[in-house]
């Protein structure tokens, strides 16, 4: 049933450790925040996932294998970064994402495009940061993958987009895929969560499902957040 | 996957490259043209009959010519250094390294794409020369030229031209490939630091260049010592000699090339640090 575990995981930049000794096990069919302040690890947590890097120590599975070409093709990542070409044309892309992975679902995309007026002729060099993002995020979430990886997929889009691509995000996955989203907008995507990991410099601080929350603590997850990391 | 990488990578150098290969044949069958109309001696002493326009228009599409052949020439060794780097290095590089390829097919990819682009840039080099001597000569001659060739060569060298010929283009292809994976493997080291990356890649490939000729060097010196009497000789053992360098050379760069392609593909296997 677990989707994507850790096992004492850890990752350091030469003497900097970003993520020291991690260890959770993330199962099938929820939606997880991961939240915690600036340069606290999230985005290494992700690309160790997404297997852009390879852990120092520990190891980290998904679907109990280590990141490789196999899990890639379970996966589907969000990078903070614009990562598209700027020379294509949005309908370039999804012939590139439909060529390399054979869970994508053009149709979806289609009507994704449609429904927030992107025109698939246009050329990603004539769009603003946020309708980037959102064909980014249109791109990672036509995908039938059973873990979204979702970097900041909020951070730059206004919020009537907002709600749309959190809906988006609600409707889309199936009951055995999780979604992980990264992020330190959290008041805007507490609705959405069933779980919370808190990390801070690269520890876990806490791991809790969001109900847990809401009836122990009688807090909302964004309280809970301004205690815990309170400056 | 590999056959994807390759379609998509030739699509994206390809809005580049085919407008300039197009410009170029445009010039050169203009140029033909206006050779064989205006200026039928252009290339000869007696330039009598030469229409004076002809020979301006002439002057300024040659240098035309000569620009754009520089110019696709500095390309396709930008291309090679800016696909590899911008594609997999840059923020594009999130997207190439999360697609579910092995890293093995991603340099492939580019180093085939790579090749194929330095190989149309000679053939079109030379299809322009034969584009622009058409009429000069005859194919009955050009033949006998030929033949006269390959019964000269044999006769100062014992030898058989197309053998020395294959051994010219193993050697010439081993050697692009072994240039290609010098760069990528300075890039690859460039990429881990964080900070000046392209300076540290160039500082790389420096640090490289002058090792290699150092390798180089005592290689040839070691060479010299032993073969000092056939190189001042003629004939068929001045060519055993020179058939040894180019045959060292090729295994060289073999060595060369697969110790680069082994680093480059470690470090971004294990190494990657994508800004």
């Amino acid at each position: 049933m677990t989707i994507l575990s850790t096992k004492n995981l850890t990752k350091s930049y030469g003497k900097k450790t970003a993520l020291a000794n991690i260890n959770m096990e993330i199962p099938r069919g929820r939606i997880i925040g991961l939240l915690g302040p600036n340069g606290s690890g999230k985005s290494t947590f992700i690309k160790l996932a997404a297997g852009l890097l390879v852990p120092t120590a520990g190891e980290i599975t998904i679907d109990g294998d280590a990141p490789g070409v196999d899990t890639k093709a379970k996966v589907s990542y969000l990078s903070e970064r614009t990562y598209l070409n700027d020379w294509m044309r949005v309908s370039e892309i999804i012939a590139f994402f439909e060529d390399f992975y054979t869970d994508f679902n053009r149709i979806k995309a289609e009507n994704m495009l449609k429904d927030l007026n992107i025109n698939p002729d246009d050329r990603l060099k004539t769009m603003s940061k946020g309708t980037k993002e959102k064909v980014q995020l249109i791109l990672v979430m036509s995908r039938q993958a059973q873990l979204y990886l979702l970097d900041e997929p909020i951070g730059g889009v206004d919020p009537a987009a907002r709600d749309y691509i959190l809906n988006t995000i609600i409707t889309n996955y199936k009951e055995e895929a999780s979604v992980i989203i990264s992020t330190h907008l959290i008041a805007d995507i507490e609705q959405i969560l069933d779980d919370i990991i808190f990390i801070n410099q690269g520890e876990l601080v806490l791991s809790s499902s969001v109900d847990e929350i809401r009836e122990t603590r009688n807090q909302s997850v964004d309280g809970l957040f301004r205690e815990v990391f309170k400056c | 996957m590999l056959g994807k990488l390759i379609k998509h990578e030739t699509r994206a150098t390809s809005r580049i490259f085919l407008p300039l290969y197009g410009a170029l044949l445009i010039l050169t069958i203009f140029t033909k043209l206006v050779m064989a109309i205006g200026a039928p001696d252009f290339f000869s002493e007696a330039a009598s009959n030469n229409n004076n326009v002809a020979e301006i228009i002439l002057g300024i599409s040659f240098t035309l010519y000569f620009v754009l052949i520089v110019g696709i020439c500095v390309m396709t060794l930008m291309m090679i250094i800016q696909r590899f780097y911008k594609n997999l290095f840059t923020d594009e590089g999130y997207l190439m390294f999360s697609l579910p390829v092995k890293t093995w097919e991603l340099v492939l990819s580019k180093l085939l794409v790579g090749m194929i682009w330095s190989a149309v840039c000679t053939v079109m080099i030379f299809l322009t020369f034969f584009i622009f001597s058409l009429g000069t000569f005859s194919m009955i001659e050009l033949s006998q030229t030929i033949r006269s060739a390959y019964s000269m060569f044999y006769l100062q060298t014992g030898m058989e031209l197309n053998f020395f010929m294959v051994e010219m283009i193993l050697f010439i292809l081993v050697e692009t490939v072994a240039s290609i994976l010098m760069i990528y493997v300075s890039i690859a080291i460039g990429q881990l630091f964080n900070q000046h990356r392209i300076v540290a890649a160039f500082g790389a490939y420096i640090v490289i260049t002058i090792v290699m000729q150092i390798i180089m060097s005592i290689a040839m010196a070691v060479f010299a010592i032993g073969n000092l009497e056939s190189m001042v000789l003629n004939g068929s053992e001045a060519m055993t000699t020179i058939q040894w360098l180019i045959n060292g050379s090729t295994a060289l760069n073999v060595v060369l090339g697969i110790g680069f392609y082994y680093v480059t593909h470690t470090i971004m296997k294990k190494r990657l640090n994508l800004e």
